[in-house]
């Protein structure tokens, strides 16, 4: 592992006090990526307040959505083990539920009656699988491509509540209807990943009207890379998810003011530091302003950042606390190869001790 | 460093005094006057009240569901004010800084959140780690899991009930053990909307009777400090107060905390079929066994959320939500509810609420069993506490209170009637020494020499609100961290656990069972040793019994 300033290799001190230069000379950093575990996430959180400065994490415009939706209409949510051991009814909807979590659908064991049930069999049901995707759950599929998706789920949804429908396949929606009615504890599972806010918000309304005869929730599967650790983390820090700034010396969220692209891009940003320390992802903006940047090795940048620090992988390098999407909530992730490679806490607490030697200077 | 705390009116109903003195700090602890000594600092209280830092034994400051209420209700927690340069983030509404940074400000120098599903306790600890000044703990929440339910299925083997609880107070790190509604949660998933004492949870056969007295029994025998801490049945329900005092008799006198039994006060009388039954209730707490400790969670009128593992209770609160959104959680071995709720004066219902906490806490006889809560934030704010204070010191205070609210509630109750006024010592006996005991914690809620120097002086104002709201002084641990109501600086505290003794053979058949139930490891859901948490966390062990 490497840390580079200018394109020049140098050792980790010179480069957070390079950092510490880049960020501290600011009048609006902004940290982005956020790409870490929960250490990561702290140390950022608080030297965002430490800079005056905002953070807003890659992939936030998914985080979001869910996020969105529960604080306008709220949400009805479950656990991947509960699926696993209770469900007796699952509906998976939308396309490429898995592909951040391979090995989600050998952990729900749906081929499997639910163990903890008084039911003994399981139904499952696939609306607007991907090609192959249904076949991994043994799911029945019924037909949805992406942008007929939202209509698709209105007309369940009115079908669940017997109105009329002329759509097109009501037939279908109507026997599926009748099978999620039929369920003792059903669950949908979906990925703000696939839908937007309003096909989410559409499903909390299915969900919400099932209920009102038997039980039925929600398996909202999330971004990897511990996005929803980092979501938690600036929760319990700031009050506020993601895209929060410190502007005016107190926490401030708002979804579009704190955007770091947009921010970057309308000029308001004049420094970041790009956090991404789980996969090889560089900045989206265009705009070339003074970069540090906490990336892997391999990360190909669209210009050159005036700091890189090459840091470990969580969970690979160093031990890590993450959300595991697995069991619902936080667990330590141990090193599966453990190495010296710096950790962003641990780069984030250097670069604060320059800061802090910079204003002694002054 | 030698502190003196000159001339003070000390309150200190564990020794029995009320009266001018000085105290004596050395390092962090309490210290007799010593001989021949000069103090490095003198402060002069004189005309101050001092007493024990404060101690809250239910309190929902960390957990998924609390952190699920800050991230639904953005709107409710805006801060204003930019924190000073010393303390970071203490500003930020409703941020675990804040948290600790106020109840500080208030004398309180340990709480316990309440409320921790076994499965998600380290999503707690890292919250607490983030919790600056006071010492806090965590109760791990069983009574929905599979295996204690199967146990109980089976027959209910004591010694492997006992093994099982042990173990995982261990794995979670806490310090006492809780059981919400139990049985409620699963009853739940299989669609029931109500669930009472002597329902039966589907699929296990058991009632929730039955599951509490285990779980009350497994803490006896693993000699735990803190009784099984229960929230009961039925709350918020017209007439629970039937329950409450079934509960109360099944208990059979052995120890056990029943949990904000405000919620649990109420009759059917009236037009409206809503009614306090209060004095009802008081009375038979009053008339039980001493082993059995009460909390009030009083309710006061403002804006809140309620945040609890009792989904059904939650599920049912839904249409009353306010703002009208919500989230319910099927989690795994329990459920949580998050609803926002509007307690206004106005409102018959909650004038009612209002009233029946009151009168628990004034026909309550013994403040050592009657602790003062408002099961933050489900009947208020811990924010509140101040003006619940005023309240229960001053009779001219609730007479000012009463006159705003709807006369019809006030009928149903009897609280205009009721003149007691709580002194500085029941106040000190109630919210120091009463959870110190409670909770086992024998270093602190008094003043005697070699206790914690966990100390709070207030002004003698007679606006006792804002006496309590900001402290003169509170030292923690000896450190002075308020001073004129402001913290000064952060430090960070303990986490209280518990360690018991159990036969391990139950872990070596936990792995077992948890590879092949959820196909995980359960070391996955273990909390793992406090350096793995940062910020230099530290836990401290509370001694157990056995």
């Amino acid at each position: 592992m490497k840390a580079f300033v200018d394109g020049a290799a140098v050792g980790l001190d010179a480069a957070a006090a390079a950092a510490a230069r880049v960020l501290g000379a600011a009048r609006l950093p902004v940290i982005a990526g956020l790409g870490t575990d929960v250490a990561g996430a702290r140390a950022a959180i608080a030297l965002a307040e430490k800079l005056r400065g905002a953070y807003d994490h890659l992939a936030s415009d998914v985080l979001l959505r869910d996020i969105d939706v529960m604080r306008q209409a709220g949400r009805i949510l479950t656990t991947a083990n509960d699926v696993r051991l209770r469900a007796d009814c699952v509906l998976f909807v939308g396309p490429k539920l898995f592909e951040s979590l391979p090995d989600l659908p050998k952990h729900l064991d749906l081929a499997a009656p639910p163990r903890l049930s008084v039911t003994k069999t399981r139904k499952v049901f696939w609306l607007g699988a991907s090609r192959g995707e249904a076949a991994q759950v043994g799911a029945t599929e019924i037909a949805a491509s992406p942008s007929s998706l939202p209509q698709v789920l209105a007309n369940l949804r009115a079908a669940v509540l017997e109105r009329k429908t002329r759509a097109n396949g009501a037939q279908k929606l109507v026997e599926l209807a009748a099978q999620l009615k039929a369920a003792h504890f059903g669950v949908v599972v979906c990925a703000a990943d696939s839908l937007d806010r309003l096909t989410i918000e559409m499903l909390h309304g299915l969900v919400v009207d099932l209920n009102e005869k038997t039980r039925f929730t929600t398996l909202a599967l999330g971004p990897g890379g511990n996005a929803l650790g980092v979501v938690q983390t600036s929760g319990w820090m700031t009050g506020f998810p993601v895209r929060t700034g410190f502007g005016r010396g107190y926490p401030e969220h708002d979804i579009w003011r704190f955007d770091a692209n947009r921010m970057v891009e309308a000029d308001e940003a004049d420094a970041a530091l790009w956090i991404s320390a789980y996969r090889a992802e560089a900045p989206q903006w265009n705009r070339r302003i003074p970069l540090v940047a906490l990336a892997k090795p391999q990360t190909r940048f669209a210009y050159p950042p005036r700091v890189k620090i090459e840091v470990g992988t969580p969970g690979e390098d160093h031990d890590a606390i993450e959300f595991s999407q697995e069991i619902a909530t936080f667990a330590l992730a141990r090193a599966k190869n453990a190495s010296n490679a710096p950790r962003v806490a641990d780069v984030i607490g250097r670069i604060e001790q320059n800061l802090a030697k910079g204003s002694e200077a002054c | 460093m030698l502190i003196r705390l000159a001339g003070g009116r000390i309150v200190d109903p564990a020794n029995k005094q009320d009266g001018i003195g000085d105290l004596w700090i050395r390092g962090d602890r309490i210290v007799a006057p010593p001989q021949g000594e000069t103090p490095d600092a003198v402060y002069d209280v004189s005309d101050k009240i001092v007493m024990a830092g404060a101690i809250d034994i239910h309190s929902h400051i960390a957990s998924g569901g609390v952190n699920t209420a800050r991230l639904l209700l953005p709107e409710n927690h805006r801060a204003h004010v930019p924190r000073p340069a010393a303390t970071p983030l203490s500003t930020a509404g409703w941020s675990t800084f804040e948290t600790g940074c106020r109840y500080a400000m208030m004398g309180f120098t340990t709480v316990i959140e309440p409320a921790v599903p076994a499965h998600q306790a380290l999503h707690s600890h890292l919250e607490l780690a983030d919790v600056p000044i006071i010492d806090k703990g965590i109760l791990a929440v069983l009574g929905d899991d599979d295996f204690l339910l199967s146990l109980l299925r089976g027959g209910g083997n004591r010694t492997a009930i006992a093994d099982y609880v042990g173990s995982m107070l261990a794995a979670t790190k806490a310090m006492g053990l809780k059981a919400v509604n139990p049985g409620g949660a699963i009853a739940f998933q299989n669609n029931a909307r109500t669930f009472d004492l002597d329902d039966v949870v589907p699929f296990y056969g058991v009632t929730s009777r039955q599951i509490f007295q285990a779980m009350q029994q497994a803490a006896i025998d693993l000699g735990i400090p803190h009784p099984l801490h229960l929230h009961i049945n039925n709350l918020g329900v017209p007439g629970n107060v039937d329950t409450a005092i079934k509960t109360i008799a099944a208990a059979e006198g052995k120890r056990i905390h029943l949990a904000h039994i405000q919620f649990y006060s109420y009759g059917k009388e009236g037009k409206r079929g809503f009614s306090s039954a209060a004095p009802r209730l008081a009375e038979a707490i009053n008339a039980a066994p001493k082993a059995i400790t009460v909390d009030i969670g009083q309710v006061m009128f403002r804006q809140t959320v309620t945040v609890s593992l009792d989904i059904i209770r939650q599920w049912s609160a839904r249409p009353m939500a306010k703002p009208r959104k919500s989230v319910m959680y099927d989690g795994a071995a329990n459920g949580a509810g998050i609803v926002p709720y509007l307690y206004k004066s106005d409102n018959f219902y909650n004038a009612v609420q209002w009233a029946c906490g009151l009168e628990l806490f004034l026909l309550l006889d013994d403040p050592m069993r009657s602790l003062f809560t408002t099961d933050h934030p489900n009947g208020a704010p811990y924010t509140t506490y101040p003006d619940l204070f005023a309240l229960i010191m001053s009779r001219d205070t609730r007479a000012k209170w009463l006159a705003d609210l709807p006369k019809e509630a006030v009928e149903m109750t009897t609280l205009p009637s009721l003149t007691r006024e709580y002194s500085f010592s029941e106040i000190a006996a109630m919210t120091r020494v009463a959870p110190a005991k409670l909770l086992g914690l024998k270093d602190r809620g008094h003043l005697s020499p070699g206790a914690l120097a966990d100390v709070a002086v207030y002004n003698d104002d007679l606006d006792r609100a804002q006496m309590f709201r900001f402290a003169h002084l509170v030292f923690k641990d000896g450190d002075l961290v308020v001073r004129d109501g402001r913290v000064t600086h952060y430090r960070y505290g303990r986490t209280l656990t518990v360690q018991p003794r159990y036969g391990s053979g139950i872990d070596r058949r936990l792995a077992g069972y948890y590879d092949d139930l959820y196909g995980v490891s359960r070391n996955l859901f273990n909390v793992p040793p406090a350096e793995a948490l940062g910020r230099d966390y530290a836990f401290e062990e509370v001694a157990c019994g056995r």
